[in-house]
């Protein structure tokens, strides 16, 4: 024991320690931490998700991942960092961004393709019955392409210290397809800095090794899903959505459910 | 020595040129220009020699052409403002004879002189000769409406001390001080103590002393550089070799001259005659070449020439280098060049119109927005960081800029099935609806039949607000919907055409 201390010590010396494997410690990890200003997950994060690590939210449509990335956003600009989102889709809406406190002045926009049935340009991948083109041809595929290059293009840059990239449209296939390189690519880019980096994924895809998956909609002790006020038909309207978030993280030592409330805003 | 040249009828830059012809140690100070005459005794013989000379040198004989020519800087305004013709003062104290019978306005005058000179010295000198063919004026009018921080040399801050000049000057009147001579007689501390900082002022100009030095005017350099080559080159690599090549020199010397870049304009000489012109405006100044000709290289990846290019110039339009001030309290913001480099590089990967920070559009239609230039601001103080933690969460809405057709089953005027024709969407029975909610908005236009309407409502917005605004108007019922899965829904229904749409999923 006295010598695996001993060579552990010799690499924090030489600013190697990341190359360690085994548990961060409690104040290593809250030294780190870039808190989305929610008591509740910042407490069981240990301060929030890991800077110099790439993270990722991960779950269905309606179980609340987009709202924690937009409040981890808005988080990071309020604090005055400046912040990025790699819009694959170009699914943002700014007036929701700024209902979630997003201050949009520190946020860079990057809105790749909005593909949609009506557009001129028809992915056959989306199309019923019609099979997935494999290779790079396809608009849906283009697109990711892309919104990697430009999540490349920002993490080398080192401008933005919180950086989102959405892919939670991809379908599950397009994502499969993604290599896996390109995420040990990613987290090579994010070693060493203050920067975070979160994956928005429908399904857990890839995180680094001190990095926190966040599962949305998938506890079964915690109550997830849309919220409603109003009991009459007509008085009925939309409240919001109970988020179930499932942490993992096996480095950090975080495993465990939080239950979060997110209400809608009018004024979206 | 020092002398000062005004006149009525002859224009500011001839005086200038008159000046320049004498001496390079000059100031122009609105319609004055004052000059350092020290060293031109052995040029030209004794002040009145040295004066003579100066009345010469504006070149017209009919134009009234005031000189003053005295030991103190003040001095010599004062003569000319207040004397007509050539008027020569060696000594200290033949200058205090001199000044006193001029009236009290001239030192009104002189501050008035001093205010537009402070104007003139924040707004950018004229632009020198290059033969360049672009409108100069785009950056530098830019500048010109910066506010600066000093309120002394803004145009509302001019207007204010022109009033306060006025309020003091009446106030002298009512005391029955006319002359110079009279209020330089007067006691400075009992003047200090009823006009203030102005009184105290006024009564060392009064006496002829300087306050301030001569602050001399440099003429802006050109910044410019042009490459003939011998063959005629395409692609970008061969040119970014070139581009290098002239962009270093000027990246010294804008260094040696302590300015940075502003706009960085780039020609290129076609083979077909024609000239491909680039003007590429930088956020902030900048002088580091590599950072140059990397955006002006991704700009000319955005915007590449049509033929072979066998002559490439480039002018760098200058400005004051950026100072920064570090802090200790506060997170460092990203440097300029990292920002635009980071923007270029992304711009040219997305494409125009992809790349920014959003901003909200004062309009009630669903989704319009604005996209703006990202600058980062500086961090906010700590109050606003505390209010952040307290902040509830709020349920994102992912929106469908183009909406998804849907097929929706209406049953007692509510939407009870929901189908759409994409894959990864989850559809089937409605569980819970709300709504309708009705908008509509920009129907005036068609309204009023005058499509000139339509481009006032847009106005004052971004290219990309006025995209998303000057739309069609619109008239709709909106729902939340959550169906049989979980997923809950934003659905439109047009109501001229009863097209169910999916606007986009709560998240």
């Amino acid at each position: 024991m006295a010598t695996k201390a001993a060579l552990e010590a010799l690499l924090r010396d030489r600013k190697l320690d990341r190359t360690l494997i085994g548990h961060l410690s409690a104040a290593s990890a809250d030294e780190a931490g870039s808190p989305l200003a929610l008591p509740a997950l910042d407490a069981r994060l240990l301060g929030g998700l890991p800077r110099g690590q790439l993270s990722e939210i991960a779950g269905a449509a309606s179980t609340g991942r987009t709202s924690l990335a937009w409040a981890w956003l808005s988080a990071a600009t309020r604090r005055g960092e400046s912040a990025a989102l790699i819009d694959t889709f170009d699914r943002f809406d700014p007036a929701s961004g700024a209902a979630a406190g997003i201050e949009l002045t520190r946020l860079l926009w990057v809105r790749g393709q909005a593909i949609s049935k009506t557009g001129a340009a028809v992915d056959p991948a989306w199309l019923p019955g019609v099979r997935m083109v494999s290779g790079p041809g396809t608009l849906v595929e283009r697109a990711v392409d892309r919104a990697l290059k430009a999540l490349n293009l920002v993490l080398q840059a080192g401008v933005c210290t919180a950086v989102v990239l959405d892919l939670a449209d991809v379908p599950l296939a397009g994502l499969r397809r993604i290599p896996a390189s390109t995420w040990l690519r990613v987290q090579r880019l994010l070693e060493g800095g203050d920067a975070a980096c979160v994956l928005l994924v429908p399904l857990p895809v890839a995180r680094s090794a001190g990095g926190v998956t966040m599962l949305t909609g998938v506890s079964d002790a915690l109550a997830g899903g849309v919220r409603w006020a109003g009991s009459h038909d007509r008085a009925r309207r939309l409240a919001g959505v109970s988020i179930a978030a499932r942490l993992v993280s096996p480095r950090r030592t975080l495993c465990g459910d939080v239950g979060l409330e997110a209400r809608v805003d009018p004024s979206i | 020595m020092f002398a000062a040249l005004t006149s009525l009828s002859v224009s500011r830059a001839a005086l200038v040129r008159a000046a320049e012809g004498c001496t390079p140690r000059f100031q122009p100070m609105g319609p004055v220009v004052l000059l350092d005459v020290a060293g031109l005794s052995r040029l030209f013989g004794g002040p009145r020699a040295i004066g003579d000379e100066l009345v010469r040198a504006v070149g017209d004989a009919r134009a009234a052409v005031r000189v003053g020519v005295a030991p103190t800087a003040t001095g010599a305004v004062l003569l000319a403002l207040g004397r007509p013709g050539l008027t020569v003062v060696a000594t200290a104290g033949e200058l205090a004879a001199r000044l006193a019978p001029l009236p009290v306005r001239v030192l009104a005058d002189l501050e008035r002189v001093r205010l537009e000179g402070a104007v003139d010295a924040a707004a950018p000198p004229a632009a020198p000769a290059s033969g360049w063919g672009h409108p100069r004026d785009t950056h530098q009018a830019q500048r010109t409406r910066r506010p600066r921080p000093a309120c002394r040399a803004t145009p509302d801050g001019s207007r204010a001390a022109r009033a306060a000049l006025e309020a003091c000057l009446h106030t002298l009147h009512t005391w029955g001080i006319t002359t110079v001579g009279a209020l330089a007689a007067l006691p400075a501390a009992e003047l200090s103590e009823r006009l203030g900082a102005r009184g105290r002022t006024w009564h060392r100009l009064a006496r002829g002393e300087d306050d301030r030095p001569l602050v001399a005017w440099v003429a802006e350099e050109a910044f410019e550089a042009a490459l003939d080559l011998e063959w005629p080159i395409e692609g970008l690599e061969p040119l970014s070799f070139v581009l290098a090549r002239l962009l270093e020199p000027l990246a010294d010397r804008l260094e040696r001259a302590d300015r940075g870049a502003a706009v960085l304009h780039t020609h290129l000489h076609l083979v077909s005659r024609d000239v491909h012109r680039r003007a590429l405006q930088l956020p902030a100044p900048m002088r580091d070449a590599k950072t140059l000709r990397t955006l002006a290289l991704l700009d000319l990846e955005s915007h590449p020439p049509a033929a072979a290019v066998d002559r490439v110039s480039v002018l760098i339009e200058p400005t004051p280098a950026r100072m920064l001030q570090w802090t200790l309290f506060e997170r460092a913001q990203p440097a300029p060049e990292q920002v635009s480099t980071l923007l270029a590089r992304l711009t040219a990967l997305m494409g125009e119109g992809h790349v920014g920070s959003p901003r909200l559009v004062d309009a009630w239609q669903p989704g319009a927005f604005a996209l703006a230039a990202f600058e980062p601001a500086p961090p906010a103080t700590g109050p606003a960081d505390a209010a952040a933690d307290g902040r509830p969460l709020t349920c994102a809405l992912r929106r469908f800029r183009l909406p998804v057709p849907a097929r929706v089953t209406v049953a007692d005027g509510r939407p009870v099935r929901l189908q759409v024709d994409r894959r990864g969407l989850a559809t089937g029975a409605i569980v819970q609806a709300a709504g309708p909610w009705r908008t509509s908005g920009h129907w005036w236009p068609a309204f009023a039949g005058s499509a000139a309407q339509a481009s006032t409502a847009a106005a004052g917005t971004s290219p990309a607000a006025q995209a998303s605004t000057a739309a069609a108007g619109w008239d709709r019922d909106e729902w939340d919907v959550v169906v049989a899965g979980g997923v809950a829904y934003r659905l439109s229904v047009e109501r001229a055409v009863g097209q169910w749409f999916i606007e986009g999923i709560v998240d």
